[in-house]
């Protein structure tokens, strides 16, 4: 790295950015400026224009106005190749990686050194890799083969491959979306040691913590504007949540429901399944959150799969307000009152193409039938009350759920077990890939589930969330619960050592 | 001396055909290699073989290639070696059997091909498609004179993409004009040898052409589909006439006995070719100098003429050699593939 | 994360409306077009010939359709509507009696659907696949049952009166097909099974995980597409006037060709019986007028080919018109 430039130049200008697509004004005289060395966060809700941004940076778009410099030299990035030549390295949120090839042959796809007669030089590639890693330390043996890897580790390799040749600028798309905390450190340790080598990066996330952990300056974008640019020591949780959704939120985890649980209406004794789970036994009472939480692979969805007769079990009884959750179905769990909000929008809640009506109404179509025929005015009349209840951002009952924003779309997915009404619901997950500010309703909606009388199982990896939604918190390893805990005096080092028993 | 016997019994029409064959001796075994037997064509030249065989007193043993090549050059080879005296081939394509052809010449075994001619052969066994349409069309021209005024507009009922059902279409064509010159084809289709597609073509060319009288089927599916289109149009069959061609089933029979305007089967008399063909193995299996093509004889049946042939029992029709073994067979074909 | 996802007017229903106004257009200039080319194509007599082959294609392409939406897919309909008619033509033989005749064709095409249901939904055999392969054991089957063409040997009047009888100046055929094409649309569009099928089709999992049972509607669905292949099957018998064990080749891609031209998705989830009809109005439309006008009939293949192509293509560009 050029020192010299260092100290004149920011890293990364950009003034006065718009971008406009047919409908829409994507961004609005929106600057950008990184300093190598630091770590600069770019925090927003979703549609505040963040990838809008990126793609620029990563010359995926043209900018319709406005100027971007890179160590001080004014530059048009016409595509993603422009970008990479004048060092602008992109990891995103998506991993693309070729699965059958081994990492060192991701690593440099595209470009492997030739020997004579056109041949690959493979070691050469080998060796390259590991001096690779070595400098940004990871841990990964470049002749593995991706599909091989963990999903942490696939994604260190996404990060690695945009180092490969020399970076100035890293950008980096929600990159812990798909890790666990730990290798969240890891990520945190790799993205000092690019600061280190004087690389500016630019993180771009909505996890709070995160962003506090490991960012320097934090700018903040709403609705295609820019909202503000601050040192991080200038902010605090509620001021960046309020630059981020323009309001205040009275409370992350409100709680109106009362402290004294109901009877008993799920019950799972002996529990044991072929995808690893072993002697599972807990209740949940109507009216309080039970919460789980464990690490990857701690088996959380395999239980909350097997207790709604999703996955078949091995063993167990499981009773749904005294009733034998017999045959072991989803129709029958369905019908005595227990259901999944999967952690998996997309592939197991979704019907993407199908429009907010269809989605709500999915759980419950016998309530609106007449004989065989759908009461499609009555059917309508419970959705759009469910709509403006949870106050659901759509143009219509008739638009397609998929050009819904996550967090609207979890609040049809809820709408979907309150209109069919259960006593247990089991929440996967509840809120990943969800803004911050709808996040806060969403926690707002399982405090009045509760209320409401259901029993709510809550499975998560979000310890702020599993305290503070929580009544009692079991934890979970290897497929087993470790530790019961009471919420209110639970700490999160008792949990964490419960989860890595 | 039962041998002797069969021969002598079945053996009047076999002369007609091959001079000089009473002499000889008789093979014991002959191979036959068929193409594809779950075709009603081929199930009666089986049968038709048989009979001779039974007849003559030869064991005939039938392999089916089930149109693939290498299941055919396989059959072959087992009869090889198992030493078969004459072995009968229908080809499934050219490139197998003149291979084959070369290793039956190098071990002396003598081969007769059924059906389709390939290079290098020295004797086979067919029917004449162009002439087998060609007579047809004559009869058919004398039915028009007779009974349709003289008109004659044909719609045909074709295949393009074979040779031989091309050849048919022609000869029925050509025979037609030979009685009334103004004969024309209308509407030439493609109904792809199916029932059902033929009924589906037809139905929108008989819309488009009210002065259709005569259908031509280039084999019996394509006329009944070309009937029952022209039934489902509404209109009466009082002046129509249909001629359907092959005659290898029962269905013609069935059409000719309910259908007032199937008049005329162009009949090819597949068992016959199955009893030539086994004729002209045993011929060269003794030498004999036999022509490269031997017709097999085919012939329009008009009205109930086909009893004169064929006699039906249920499910089951039997043929009647002593009328089909007095048909003559040109020496040659008016026309063939290589004429195209 | 999508920038663009602020705001897009409602057009889910407006979506499939407009597909089918493509074809419709297609439809009619298809029909103009002929019509100029030859003053035959526009009679009476053509038309209820093209009604009569499209009611043949519509009844099992009202089954294909729920079952595409169903994310499922039925190719033995073409070897099972030859078998079908066989059997029916067999039955009326030996029992003289018509009624009889018709319920064997028809229960011996539910029958293939049961046979297709069991593989697909308890062996879990891509349907693909295991529909391929009941084609061939059906089509090498029919040829065990029967050599050749099952003869009409009971001159019924009913038998053939199914095919060429008409009621009004309505041909039969085309009255069944719009009894079937009536029933279907009302399913879809109006009843619980019909919501059930959309949803089994656009996430079976979410639909499992929400109670119902995707494998047992499934399951209904084939053993329906196959009893209306059964029906079908009764029809061209009665129309060939024989059981003809050759016929159907090619059949299920026609079927098939119809209900994805119509804009029902390969992949499940999308689809209606209007465009469905749409779709085998326009191949059939097509199939008819190439021999109105005399041209080659090798463009029978070639041009609904290139309408699918280029149909399929069209709903693409206006689906990434609207963004997504």
């Amino acid at each position: 790295m050029d020192t010299d430039a260092m100290t004149l130049a920011p890293a990364l200008e950009m003034t006065g950015i718009g971008k406009r697509f047919p409908g829409v004004v994507a961004l609005e005289d929106v600057g950008l400026r990184l300093e190598p060395g630091r770590v600069h966060a770019l925090m927003g809700e979703n549609g505040a224009g963040k990838s809008t941004l990126i793609k620029i940076l990563a010359g995926v778009y043209l900018p319709d106005e406005g100027t971007i410099r890179i160590g001080g030299e004014e530059v048009a990035l016409q595509s993603p190749r422009d970008a990479l030549a004048r060092g602008v390295k992109v990891v995103f949120q998506e991993i693309a990686l070729i699965d059958e090839f081994t990492v060192a042959e991701n690593l440099f796809l595209g470009e492997y050194p030739v020997g004579p007669g056109g041949s690959i030089r493979w070691r050469q590639i080998e060796d390259e890799a590991r001096a690779l890693f070595d400098r940004v330390g990871f841990a990964v043996d470049p002749r593995a083969k991706v599909r091989d890897l963990p999903v942490s580790q696939q994604q260190m390799v996404e990060i690695a491959r945009a180092l490969a040749k020399d970076a100035r600028i890293v950008v980096m798309d929600e990159p812990s979306s798909s890790l666990t905390p730990a290798e969240v450190e890891q990520l945190f340790a790799v993205i000092r040691r690019l600061t280190g080598l004087g690389i500016a990066v630019l993180y771009v996330s909505h996890k709070l913590d995160e962003i506090f952990a490991i960012a320097d300056t934090v700018t903040v974008l709403r609705d295609g504007r820019h909202v503000s640019t601050k040192p991080k020591a200038e902010h605090t949780e509620d001021s960046l949540i309020h630059d981020m959704i323009g309001r205040k939120i009275e409370a992350l985890y409100p709680r109106t429901r009362g402290h004294v649980p109901g009877e008993i209406m799920l019950s799972v004794e002996d529990l044991e399944t072929a995808t690893g789970l072993r002697d599972i036994a807990f209740t949940a009472r109507a009216g309080e959150v039970v919460g789980f939480f464990g690490l990857m692979g701690a088996g959380r969805t395999e239980l909350a799969k097997a207790i709604v007769g999703f996955d078949r079990i091995r063993a167990g009884r499981i009773e749904i307000d005294g009733t034998p959750l017999s045959p072991h179905d989803t129709a029958t769990g369905v019908r005595l009152g227990i259901g999944l909000l999967s952690e998996d929008r997309k592939r197991e809640g979704l019907m993407l193409d199908l429009e907010v009506t269809a989605n709500a109404s999915l759980a419950s179509l016998p309530k609106w039938a007449k004989g065989p025929f759908i009461d499609g005015r009555r059917e309508r009349a419970a959705v759009q009350d469910y709509v403006d209840r949870f106050r659901i951002r759509t143009p219509g009952l008739d638009q397609p759920i998929k050009l819904l924003s996550g967090g609207n779309q979890q609040k049809v997915l809820v709408s979907r077990w309150l209109l069919k009404g259960l006593k247990v619901i089991v929440v996967d997950e509840p809120t990943r890939g969800i803004d911050v500010g709808a996040k806060a309703e969403i926690f707002a909606l399982i405090d009045q589930l509760a209320s409401q009388g259901l029993a709510v199982v809550m499975m998560t990896s979000e310890m702020p969330e599993l305290l503070g939604l929580s009544d009692r918190i079991m934890v979970m390893a290897g497929g087993r619960i470790t530790a019961e805990l009471d919420a209110a005096t639970a700490t999160q080092e008792e949990i964490l050592n419960a989860a890595i028993l | 001396m039962k041998r002797l016997n069969h021969m002598l019994f079945g053996g009047v029409a076999a002369l007609a055909l091959t001079a000089g064959l009473a002499v000889a001796e008789t093979p014991e075994r002959i191979g036959y290699i068929v193409n594809y037997a779950t075709h009603e064509w081929y199930q009666n030249v089986i049968k038709g073989m048989q009979d001779r065989a039974d007849e003559l007193g030869i064991q005939l043993e039938v392999r089916d290639a089930n149109l693939d090549v290498a299941r055919q050059i396989a059959a072959a080879e087992d009869f090889m070696a198992q030493g078969v005296d004459v072995l009968i081939i229908t080809p499934v394509n050219e490139e197998g059997v003149v291979q084959l052809l070369r290793r039956a010449g190098e071990e002396g075994l003598p081969v007769v091909l059924e059906g389709n001619p390939v290079r290098g052969m020295t004797t086979m066994v067919a029917i004449c498609d162009y002439d087998t349409g060609y007579h047809a069309g004559v009869a058919a021209g004398a039915h028009a004179m007779e009974h349709l005024g003289g008109e004659a507009r044909v719609m045909n009922v074709g295949l393009p993409l074979l040779s031989a059902t091309v050849l048919r279409s022609m000869g029925f064509m050509d025979g037609l004009q030979t009685v009334i010159p103004d004969a024309v084809m209308v509407h030439d289709l493609d109904g792809g040898g199916n029932p059902d597609r033929s009924l589906e073509v037809s139905a929108a060319a008989l819309a488009q052409n009210a002065e259709i009288n005569i259908i031509y089927g280039i084999n019996d599916s394509s006329a009944q589909g070309g009937l029952q289109a022209w039934k489902a149009s509404g209109r009466d069959q009082d002046n129509l006439l249909v001629v359907g061609t092959g005659g290898e089933g029962l269905a013609f029979i069935n059409a000719m006995e309910t259908e007032p305007a199937w008049r005329i089967e162009a009949a090819m008399f597949p068992e016959k070719v199955g009893f030539t063909t086994l004729d002209a193995a045993v011929a060269l299996f003794n030498g004999e100098d036999l022509p490269e093509h031997i017709v097999s004889p085919t012939a329009p049946m008009v009205g109930d003429e086909w009893q004169q042939f064929y006699s039906v029992e249920g499910d089951v029709r039997t043929i009647n050699w002593d009328n089909v073994n007095q048909l003559e067979a040109p020496a040659a074909c008016m026309m063939t593939a290589a004429d195209l | 994360m999508s920038d663009t996802s602020v705001a897009a007017p409602a057009r889910a229903t407006g979506l499939a409306a407009n597909g089918q106004l493509i074809l419709l257009g297609l439809l009619v200039l298809l029909v103009i077009g002929f019509s100029l080319g030859s003053a035959q194509f526009f009679s009476a007599e053509n038309l209820v010939a093209i009604l009569r082959q499209c009611a043949l294609v519509l009844i099992v392409a009202a089954g294909m359709t729920l079952l595409l939406i169903s994310a499922e897919v039925d190719l033995s309909v073409g070897a099972s509507l030859a078998f079908s008619g066989c059997v029916a033509m067999d039955v009326t033989n030996k029992t003289g009696n018509f009624a009889l005749g018709a319920a064997a064709g028809i229960a011996f095409g539910g029958l293939v659907g049961v046979f297709n249901g069991v593989v697909v939904t308890r062996l879990r055999v891509n349907s693909l696949i295991a529909t391929i392969a009941t084609l061939m054991i059906l089509q090498g089957g029919v040829y065990l049952y029967t050599r050749e063409a099952v003869q009409n040997r009971h001159q019924l009047p009913s038998f053939t009166t199914l095919s060429t009888g008409y009621v009004g100046p309505v041909p039969i055929p085309v009255i069944l097909a719009t009894i079937v094409c009536i029933l279907a649309w009302i399913v879809l569009s109006r009843t619980v099974a019909g919501r059930s099928i959309y949803a089994v089709g656009a996430n079976a999992t979410a639909a499992r995980l929400a109670g119902l049972r995707p494998e047992r509607l499934r399951f209904t669905l084939f053993v329906l597409t196959g009893l209306l292949t059964g029906l079908a099957g009764l029809i061209l018998a009665s129309l060939m006037n024989a059981g003809q064990p050759t016929a159907g080749r090619g059949f299920e891609l026609t079927v098939v060709a119809a209900v994805i031209l119509g804009g029902t998705s390969l992949s499940g989830g999308r689809g209606t019986i209007l465009g469905t009809i749409l779709g085998v109005l326009v191949l059939k439309v097509i199939d008819n007028g190439i021999i109105i006008l005399r041209w080659n009939q090798d463009l029978q293949m070639v041009v609904p080919g290139v309408v699918i192509i280029l149909a399929t293509w069209l709903d693409q560009v206006r689906r990434r018109g609207d963004g997504h």
